[in-house]
């Protein structure tokens, strides 16, 4: 679905139709100023642009389920997951964020049920619940079961719910339409829109608007061996980058522990909250020695640790696919859970094992290796949604920017984010920046005769220069076929889609689950020496703009290159190990010098900023 | 991957080029472009139906395993041999539902068909015989592939049928998406929504047990990938038929007890393109990747429409 025309100018353009960019165009369009403003007769102009139909959206992956006190199992309270938010982050979690996540958890999980979630129901009709890794009750006692779930297809069913529901709304979609261009005012102080490609056509359009919400979701391609989509390729924090803006916390990537061997492909840690233990060679259960207590089920960063700690010491596996090659896995065991409950519990896991490994779970030990998953960091945001700058001293909104989801950073997952608070993260904030949204738009609504728009001139100038010069790029790019006859042997050819795979490689050796000052150097040369000039020779190899793949590819890994810099620009600054991330060359924790967020802007410059502390001050954090 | 092995494949992709949209626009200013062509169709829906341009069988061969997937494939014809290659893919493990094409004829996701099921030896391609038929299925020749490591076979590639090619493997799907929208696929229930005071809710979820959940879980998984159209002769061969796709979305609201709308929906589907149009052909229970058994969900809302 494409919009028939554009809007001279949108009250806000949605960049991204995930959980997070759905539940922020509901947030907008339910508000009570929104029910006013059409009491008046005016209906605000929001348009939703993606590069994928919406229910593409790598939510839809999402398994295991969302985390929320309801207490409907056993009693709970909000307070705990409070608490264990912010002891799985590692205390790098701003623990005003933290508070408003565990508290508005159940009414979000509640509300998406109203909206039409198939949950998984207990026997009396409430929404089942399960244990999650890091979920306590009695601030860091006993397990307890928080994740509401719907078998393990928790975020298919957020997705489709929201779409529907966006649907019954009206909301105008711009579907597989890849956005080049974030575009500021002049001074940086304010949003001006954004340039987009229809791939359908090939066109470029500007898109004028008043406000701007990035919710483009991760990074997971930075890696090579990733649970991601394909289609995960850092585009809003690249975008935010090239404008001229920071990140925050980008340092931490979460790389879950039991992706499916060699494939990357997540097996929900559903698997082993249901009963599966992991295995080295030996055959020993050797989560009892690293997490005495959880065991199994204990924080992400620390399963993937002690799996990658097995594979070193020389415990690993081969992926049976590949008897021959490297001994970089380790078993996950499920031969102990029911069948007859694995069927019903873990239908997609069971699927994912016989499709791509071609095993039995019921007899078959499974190998699993971690899996790039998660990017904590992103475009740092107030509570409210806004993005903002970090000067050294204090926050500096940007005047109708705003972000939510995986590419955002409110800081409610510090160093290391807990199963399950993903979703609530995105649904949550989602909806409240929609809110703020909406607040700012009933204010001068952009179909009003009597608006202000005095400044649209400015914004409008912006966005359409910067689309020009878009176009100019795109010509450069498919003309460039013509001479790809000539040079198609040479090495100067490579193409996006191998760069990808080169540059996934690089960032993994660096990178994976733990690095030191030696890699990080070693993968800043290969990108500034190797990575970068390829990127810069990439042209497409046909001339057709409509549905050229090719095009979208070479953007896409420019995005990615430009992220990666800022990862390890960050990585190389953090001088301690904390949560997901694990220097060898520093191992411990230094909450004396950076119990503090990282800001990296495109020129690597990083500065740090403090954690918000309201309630528990940090702790060792022990599973 | 997929590069590291001793064994190939070759793929065979109908292959597909729009006309750049200039060149036609260029004679949209004339009145006589209007006219209907001699040939019939002519009108809009239909020449959007059947874009111009370039058509043609591109073969590629590339080193392959038997468990490697076709989507493994065209991703490694992508990085190492033609960069321009079209096609539709997302997640890679069958949930997305964006990679729905043809498989040597049959509509399948191209992430969840691996070489070993589709790959066949030259000349065990399904041939058309005195009668007109094509056998499929059945007769799995498997043609002591592999033995001397070397061809494990050929597949067939081609853009999902019933829906207009845009361009390589990529079809338009939306007329399927704006089918669902039609018939209202959202929960219509009291409509509130419960918001927070000092830590508590005002409002639960609504009550609904197992068993009532049992009733449309299963339906509630479909990922609108379109393989169930493609396969359907009565939708793929162009009659006025809204689709099993929609009436699995449909049926999905029917069977939720905490919908409110029950009666409202089964009228908007008791239409002549609608249930009626359904001949229980049940070629669309054939690849569904959610496992939903659709052509006897299709009985089961049809026998459910008629008793009310």
């Amino acid at each position: 679905m494409s919009p028939k025309r554009l809007e001279d100018m949108y009250d806000a353009v949605i960049v991204g139709a995930g959980a997070a960019g759905l539940s922020a165009a509901l947030g907008l369009l339910r508000s009570p100023e929104v029910a006013e403003l059409r009491e008046q007769g005016l209906d605000p102009k929001i348009l939703v642009v993606s590069k994928l139909q919406p229910l593409r959206s790598h939510t839809g992956s999402a398994e295991g389920g969302i985390a929320a006190s309801l207490g409907n199992i056993e009693s709970d309270d909000w307070h705990w997951h409070y608490y264990d938010t912010i002891k799985g982050g590692d205390w790098l979690v701003d623990q005003d964020a933290a508070k408003l996540l565990a508290e508005y958890a159940p009414e979000t999980v509640i509300n998406l049920e109203r909206q039409g979630v198939a949950f998984s129901r207990t026997e009396d009709g409430h929404i089942a619940q399960r244990r999650f890794g890091g979920h306590t009750r009695d601030f860091g006692g006993e397990p307890v079961k928080r994740a509401a779930y719907a078998a393990d297809r928790i975020g298919h069913q957020i997705l489709h719910t929201l779409w529907q529901q966006c649907v019954a709304q009206g909301v105008e979609f711009a579907e597989e339409w890849y956005v080049t261009d974030l575009v500021l005012t002049e001074d940086g102080s304010q949003a001006a829109g954004i340039v987009a490609m229809d791939t359908h056509t090939g066109k470029i359009h500007a898109i004028h608007a008043r406000n701007v919400l990035i919710a483009t979701g991760g990074a997971g391609r930075l890696f090579h061996t990733t649970s991601n989509s394909w289609d995960l390729t850092g585009d809003g924090m690249a975008l935010a980058l090239a404008s001229g803006l920071q990140l925050e916390d980008i340092e931490f990537v979460q790389f879950h522990p039991t992706g499916l061997a060699h494939t990357g492909i997540l097996l929900s840690e559903a698997a082993r909250a249901e009963g599966g233990i992991l295995r080295n060679a030996e055959g020993e259960a050797f989560m009892e020695r690293y997490a005495p207590e959880h065991k199994d089920l204990a924080a992400r960063d620390v399963v993937s640790r002690s799996i990658m700690a097995e594979i070193d010491a020389g415990r690993g596996v081969a992926d049976p696919k590949d008897p021959n090659g490297p001994k970089d896995c380790v078993w996950l065991d499920m031969t102990g859970i029911d069948p007859k409950r694995m069927a019903q519990a873990l239908p997609q896991v069971v699927e994912t094992i016989e499709q791509y490994a071609n095993l039995d779970p019921a007899k078959d030990l499974i190998p699993i290796k971690p899996t790039a998953h998660y990017t904590m960091g992103g475009l740092p945001i107030t509570t409210d949604g806004e993005v903002y700058r970090w000067d050294g001293t204090r926050r500096t909104v940007v005047d109708g920017l705003f972000a939510a989801g995986e590419c955002s950073c409110v800081s409610v997952h510090g160093a290391n984010r807990l199963g399950g608070n993903s979703l609530l993260d995105a649904c949550l904030f989602g909806t409240r920046s929609g809110r703020t949204l909406a607040a700012r738009i009933v204010e001068n609504p952009a179909g009003s005769p009597m608006a202000d728009d005095a400044s649209d001139e400015l914004l409008t100038a912006a966005v359409d220069q910067a689309a020009d010069m878009r176009n100019q790029e795109l010509d450069k790019l498919l003309q460039g076929s013509t001479a790809a006859g000539q040079s198609d042997h040479g090495e100067g050819d490579e193409n996006a889609y191998a760069l990808m795979a080169r540059l996934g490689s690089i960032m993994e050796r660096a990178l994976a689950v733990r690095c030191s000052a030696d890699t990080i150097g070693n993968a800043l040369e290969q990108l500034n020496t190797s990575i970068r000039p390829a990127a810069e020779a990439l042209h497409a190899h046909d001339k057709t703009a409509a549905f050229n793949q090719e095009v979208t590819a070479i953007w896409e890994v420019r995005h990615l290159i430009e992220l990666a810099e800022a990862v390890l620009q960050a990585s190389d600054a953090r001088h301690e190990s904390r949560g997901s991330m694990r220097r060898l060359d520093f191992p411990e924790r230094d909450d004396e010098h950076f119990l503090a967020h990282s800001m990296v802007s495109a020129d690597g410059t990083v500065t740090f900023k403090p954690v918000i502390i309201t309630d528990y001050p940090p702790k060792k954090r022990e599973y | 991957m997929v590069e590291a092995s001793n064994t190939t494949v070759t793929l065979q992709v109908h292959r597909f080029a729009p006309r750049a949209e200039r060149a036609e626009r260029a004679r949209g200013g004339s009145p006589f472009a209007r006219k209907s062509s001699p040939f019939g169709g002519g009108s809009e829906s239909a020449s959007r139906r059947r874009p111009r341009g370039k058509q043609w069988v591109q073969e590629y061969t590339i080193p392959a395993r038997p468990e490697d997937t076709i989507l493994d494939c065209l991703l490694a014809i992508k990085r190492t041999i033609d960069p321009t290659l079209a096609f539709r893919y997302s997640c890679g493990h069958g949930m997305c539902g964006s990679d729905a094409v043809s498989i040597n004829g049959t509509p399948t996701l191209l992430c969840t068909a691996s070489i070993r099921d589709w790959a066949k030896q030259p000349g065990a391609l399904p041939q058309v015989d005195d009668e007109g038929f094509r056998h499929i299925g059945e007769d799995e020749s498997d043609g002591g592939a592999s033995d001397d490591g070397a061809s494990l076979g050929v597949i067939e590639l081609a853009p999902l049928p019933g829906f207009p090619p845009q361009r390589d493997l990529i079809a338009d799907i939306d007329p399927m998406l704006n089918q669902i929208r039609k018939l209202t696929p959202y929960l219509e229930a009291d409509g509130v929504l419960a918001t927070t005071e000092e830590g508590k809710v005002n409002a639960f979820e609504y009550l609904q047990h197992p068993e009532q959940l049992a009733k449309y879980e299963t339906l509630s998984n479909c990922i609108a990938c379109g393989v169930c159209e493609g396969s359907c002769p009565v939708f793929a061969g162009g009659d006025a038929f809204i689709g099993p796709a929609a009436l699995i979305w449909s049926s999905r609201f029917i069977n939720d007890s905490r919908d409110a709308k029950t009666m409202e929906r089964m009228d908007a589907i008791d239409t002549a393109d609608g249930v009626a149009a359904c001949q229980s052909v049940r070629a669309c229970s054939r690849h569904c990747p959610r496992g939903i058994d659709v052509g006897e969900e299709m009985w089961q809302i049809v026998a459910k429409v008629r008793e009310r």
